[in-house]
């Protein structure tokens, strides 16, 4: 049987909307779920999910932080739900899935439209993230300087007098 | 056992939510609200203003709700009115458009005579529409009692959901209320920090369950985006020990410019502006948290990027 992941990016409340419509589009398909840990006992109460692993980082989705657990093995699908339309502000989770064996990748967005996405696409993305990157980085520089400089003494202005 | 004696043994629940031009939603909730199953509940709606004729609704359909008007749109501050009006042991927080399972409530205070340290029951906040398809937890009422039902992990710590959430009411008088400053999004997060350091926990359960009707609509405006990332400021400031606030800042400052350019907007830099520029309104509330807690309460800073578009 063919094999499908769904990375969990998304709240459960989006999960229960988008799991119709992949069940709908890929009725031939085992679905899998990866999921931080804290979401496995409440993942389980899907039926329509066979099997849930578990993503062992406290932080998001990164493609730095792999799953060696997954690395070896060989699906067919990975969907990655979206909370927004367009998929912004996902990029980490996009390029996470280039860590995935997978012969095709889709986004469901916020209202369960599937968007197939090609490696390519990812791996573009990904060019862009390292151009805001470094623009970024900048900005941050000029930003921070003053930041540092200034925000103990704002931090020590708002602190509260009660002592526990 | 009588009505009247189960009123006396089950302690006294209050549940409290607020509304806002959303007449229908907060109809249909309070309908639901109608048919839990426990004998002793109090149901305190705040409604921020409604000018779609909702408290006129309220005051004839809900005659046993309690309602309390306020005069403009006071934000997340709406629930604090709420909780200062309260005279339950414990407190269920809803949104206007969830509500909770008819067991829920049940569960809910059990959790809490069990454990005298448990500070809230998160709610298993689930989509209403799929209200059916979501297989329901078919432990019995016996097998619930021995079977692990907390959704935790072992590293790190959750906040809550404002869709659906008990808390203790003496905890939440004890460690303050919402943020009123916050005005929206990130409040359940900031009463986390409080609750995680005065001792208490905080545990998802998966057999208490509330249904929220998930709107992608309300989130799509400049709303969203903008509370977020202020309040992602905010929430650093006011709780995390000062090395960890410097440099989460740092990292939040980093993100706002990234996404800003990612998503051609200048809403984050807009609200990272809002947040230094506002900074006034923290005025005295800066109460850092023991640097464990600070550590592990995992708190999805990034989010607040994912809602422009």
């Amino acid at each position: 049987m063919k094999e499908l992941l769904i990375i969990r990016s998304a709240s459960f409340q989006q999960l229960d909307k988008n799991l119709v419509m992949i069940r709908e589009r890929f009725p031939d398909h085992k679905l899998s779920l990866l999921t931080h840990e804290h979401g496995v006992l409440l993942a389980q109460k899907y039926k329509d999910i066979d099997q849930i692993y578990v993503y062992p980082y406290t932080e998001s989705f990164a493609y730095r932080r792999k799953v060696r657990e997954l690395q070896k093995k060989e699906f067919e699908t990975v969907i990655i739900p979206v909370t927004n339309l367009s998929g912004a502000g996902f990029v980490n989770v996009f390029l996470f899935s280039l860590t995935l064996q997978a012969k095709k990748r889709f986004v469901c967005n916020v209202i369960s439209e599937l968007r197939e996405i090609s490696r390519t696409q990812i791996l573009l993305m990904g060019l862009g993230n390292k151009l805001f990157s470094f623009f970024s980085f900048l900005c941050t520089m000029m930003v921070g300087f003053l930041t540092v400089l200034l925000l103990p003494l704002m931090l020590v202005q708002i602190e509260s007098k009660e002592r526990k | 056992m009588s009505a009247a004696e189960q009123k006396i043994v089950r302690p006294l629940v209050s549940i409290v939510t607020i509304c806002w031009n959303r007449k229908a939603e907060i109809c249909e909730s309070l309908s639901r609200i109608r048919e839990i199953d426990y004998p002793n509940l109090e149901v305190i709606v705040v409604d921020n203003a409604s000018t779609d004729g909702t408290p006129e609704t309220l005051e004839a359909e809900f005659p046993e709700v309690k309602l309390i008007k306020m005069f403009k749109n006071i934000g997340i501050e709406a629930y604090n009115i709420g909780f200062k009006n309260v005279k339950g042991e414990y407190i269920v927080i809803l949104d206007d458009d969830s509500f909770p399972a008819k067991d829920a409530v049940a569960k809910m205070v059990d959790k809490f005579t069990r454990d005298a340290e448990l500070g809230v029951v998160a709610f298993d906040v689930r989509n209403y529409y799929n209200y059916d398809e979501v297989k329901k937890a078919e432990a019995s009422e016996a097998d619930a009692a021995q079977q692990e039902t907390a959704a935790a992990a072992e590293n790190y710590l959750m906040a809550f959901n404002g869709a659906g959430a008990g808390v203790r009411r003496e905890l939440l008088e004890q460690v303050g209320f919402y943020p009123e400053e916050f005005f929206l999004y990130w409040n359940e997060q900031d009463t986390a920090f409080r609750i995680l350091n005065a001792g208490y926990q905080i545990k998802f359960f998966s057999d208490v369950v509330s249904y929220h009707k998930y709107s992608p609509q309300n989130r799509t405006s400049w709303r969203a985006p903008y509370y977020y990332t202020r309040n992602a400021f905010w929430l650093i400031w006011k709780n995390y020990p000062l090395d960890m606030a410097l440099l989460l800042t740092l990292k939040l400052i980093y993100a706002c410019f990234y996404y800003a350019m990612e998503q051609r907007t200048f809403i984050y830099l807009k609200a990272m502006g809002a947040a230094f520029f506002q900074i006034k309104q923290l005025k005295g509330k800066r109460r850092p948290v023991a640097r464990e807690i600070a550590r592990k309460l995992r708190i999805p800073f990034y989010v607040a990027f994912t809602f422009y578009r």
